[in-house]
């Protein structure tokens, strides 16, 4: 088992009437919300916080990219990498950068290559559309978010593994001439990550591509839907997958006792799942985001992310996060580890509200009296 | 009313034909599901009266070379070849009018008269609402303005969800208007610099109250097609001739009869 910390810098002085209200916390809560005193004062913790977890001996660190929200500071997930490399020895996974948003998927190409150089071969390149909203914020069709996706990581890993210059002539790329410096240190090319809610498309073109698949808020049913997928794909496309390409990525509290960290969990799952996620459905999933084919049953749910209130204990239950004991916590990882089949472990130890005394005692917990029992199921990066 | 398809250069369009006089082609709104309203009965008493679901939209086929209303345009100009039709009445309603007054800059001489209903293609002076954030139900309370209609609509809305068939048909139909008018948003910067080229006499239609695209576009129309005549009809929204078919009509009669003296 190989064990990530994931961070995703969440602004957690949001005022009580936006947490009361039914308001989006994506596009359109004012930014006047943002107070830049107040984080200065965050991003020096939540970069420790980053950092922290290398020290406590896990294989790598998660950041990620979100636009124009108190859900997460991190508009740029490649200026926090670089922010990281100096500080940090393990892997540095980027999940990810957003390339359909991009003007120029080049951009990427670049900067992951540059950060790949710097850091000696530690970048893992996570590739994703990003989400329903941001094609709001940056007025981008989402009916062709698929379409500049698959474009751009075309574009992207064809530039980081043939040599310069060439032509690329595609649909929404035209470019005279592809010729990037720095390449990448990796060779072929940085391993690359695809994390996702599950969707059909996404984990067939994953597994295709023989890339590691990023299961993210879910819960255990859909995870075990998403990962048995998986496999089948990959026998299909000729090949029996490892559990190193699969990564189960959840947010989890570890502290004294059950109790203590339900309790102590539950009031930050609110903050997560009903205020930071928060966001009426039509902005989540715009026309034309979800495939024809699963958009009537995503927008036609009855719950689920966009359709009101969750209730954190449900969460708990359904393995959206975990918290527990060290035993507890070590017990379920192990138990859905052998049922689910997953290889790498992405634990968000910092979520919603929850302080830097709570994080620091839950990820000591988690490396001392967790992570040394589970290692015995260590299995190598592919790639 | 008839139902036929037509092979446009390899795309398959679903198209509604009712009654008989001069071509009149009705291009629908980003809001249609493709059903035969009311108004096109009333209107088909006095012209033979085309309307195809526009490609991609309720039961036509996607065409993926269509990214724009321009697109869109051309395409209805292989159309009309393809019906045989020199010259026609456009009436175009909401995204269907942004598009009739695209065809009739292409093309002038095929638009014997053009007819816009609350047409998108402009941009408005002030703040207009984003349907693209709206639910189903937010628009249809934003688009109707009589309590009942709106009251009617909302319900009909809010139970689509149930019914796979118009849920889906809703969906794609959003995904295709999308597609077309997403950014910049039902509009076509360039549109007003071309409709000096437009010939045909004009009626620029919309609803007094319309929440959606407002009124004061009218008067953005009027400005750019001078000699248009223009047509407030009261207690309507969005979509006068759903809302007010009887009056909306009427003035599209006495406009198409006007032109004949």
């Amino acid at each position: 088992m190989q064990f990530f910390g994931f961070h995703l810098m969440p602004y957690p002085y949001l005022p009580d009437e936006h947490r009361r209200s039914r308001d989006s916390t994506w596009v359109t809560l004012s930014n006047r919300h943002f107070d830049p005193a107040r984080g200065h004062q965050l991003y020096q913790r939540y970069l420790a916080e980053l950092v922290r977890y290398d020290q406590a001996g896990f294989d790598g660190i998660c950041v990620n990219e979100h636009h124009q929200t108190g859900y997460g500071l991190m508009p740029s997930p490649n200026v926090v990498a670089g922010l990281l490399v100096p500080q940090t020895r393990g892997k540095i996974a980027i999940l990810g950068n957003a390339v359909s948003l991009r003007d120029h998927p080049l951009r990427v190409a670049e900067e992951v290559a540059m950060l790949d150089v710097i850091s000696g071969g530690r970048i893992i390149s996570g590739f994703v559309r990003g989400i329903g909203a941001e094609y709001h914020t940056f007025g981008l069709d989402p009916t062709q978010s698929r379409e500049r996706f698959h474009e751009a990581h075309d574009l992207i890993v064809r530039a980081w593994t043939e040599p310069g210059p060439f032509e690329w002539y595609g649909r929404h790329y035209k470019l005279r001439y592809v010729n990037p410096w720095p390449r990448p240190l990796q060779q072929p090319h940085p391993p690359i990550w695809s994390p996702s809610q599950g969707s059909a498309e996404t984990v067939d073109w994953a597994a295709r591509n023989r890339y590691t698949y990023l299961q993210t808020f879910s819960d255990l049913g859909t995870i075990g839907r998403a990962f048995s997928e998986f496999r089948e794909a990959a026998q299909r496309h000729g090949y029996t997958s490892s559990p190193s390409q699969l990564g189960w990525s959840v947010p989890v509290y570890v502290a004294g006792t059950d109790t203590e960290a339900r309790r102590e969990a539950r009031v930050h799952l609110d903050y997560l799942f009903n205020t930071l996620l928060r966001m009426p459905r039509d902005i989540f999933f715009p026309p034309g985001y979800l495939t024809l084919r699963s958009a009537p049953r995503v927008m036609g749910a009855k719950r689920g992310l966009g359709a009101g209130p969750v209730d954190p204990d449900d969460l708990l239950e359904r393995g959206f996060a975990l918290a527990g004991s060290p035993g507890t916590v070590r017990e379920q990882i192990d138990r859905y580890a052998s049922e689910l089949g997953f290889g790498i472990f992405s634990g968000v130890f910092q979520f919603g509200s929850l302080g830097h005394e709570e994080f620091e005692r839950s990820v000591q917990l988690f490396a001392s009296d967790v992570m040394p029992a589970l290692r015995g199921a260590a299995t190598t990066l592919p790639g | 009313m008839s139902e036929r398809e037509l092979l446009v250069r390899g795309t398959r369009v679903r198209i509604l034909t009712a009654g008989s006089g001069d071509p009149l082609v009705y291009l629908h709104g980003a809001g249609d599901l493709g059903e035969w309203t009311p108004a096109l009965s009333a209107l088909a008493e006095h012209h033979a009266v085309v309307r195809p679901d526009h490609p991609g939209f309720s039961s036509s086929d996607d065409c993926p070379d269509i990214d724009s209303v321009h697109d869109l345009a051309f395409f209805y100009l292989d159309l009309l070849d393809e019906l045989g039709l020199d010259r026609v009445t456009l009436l175009g309603s909401s995204l269907g009018g942004w598009l009739a007054a695209d065809i009739a800059t292409i093309e002038p001489s095929r638009v014997s008269k053009l007819i816009l209903v609350s047409a998108a293609g402009l941009r408005a002076a002030e703040p207009v609402p984003d349907m693209f954030v709206l639910s189903a139900a937010e628009l249809a309370e934003l688009i109707h303005h009589a309590p009942d209609a709106r009251a009617a609509a909302v319900a009909e809305a809010q139970q689509r969800a149930d019914d796979p068939a118009a849920f889906g048909r809703y969906l794609r139909n959003r995904a295709a208007t999308a597609h077309l008018a997403w950014n910049p948003y039902l509009h076509d910067p360039k549109l007003p610099r071309r409709l000096h080229r437009v010939t045909a006499p004009v009626l620029i239609m919309w609803g007094r109250q319309d929440r959606l695209l407002p009124a004061s576009l009218a008067r953005q129309w009027s400005e750019l097609l001078p000699g248009a005549r223009l047509e407030i009809i009261d207690d309507a929204g969005h979509l006068p001739l759903t809302e007010q078919t009887g009056a909306a009509v009427a003035a599209v009669q006495a406009f198409c009869e006007d032109g004949e003296r």
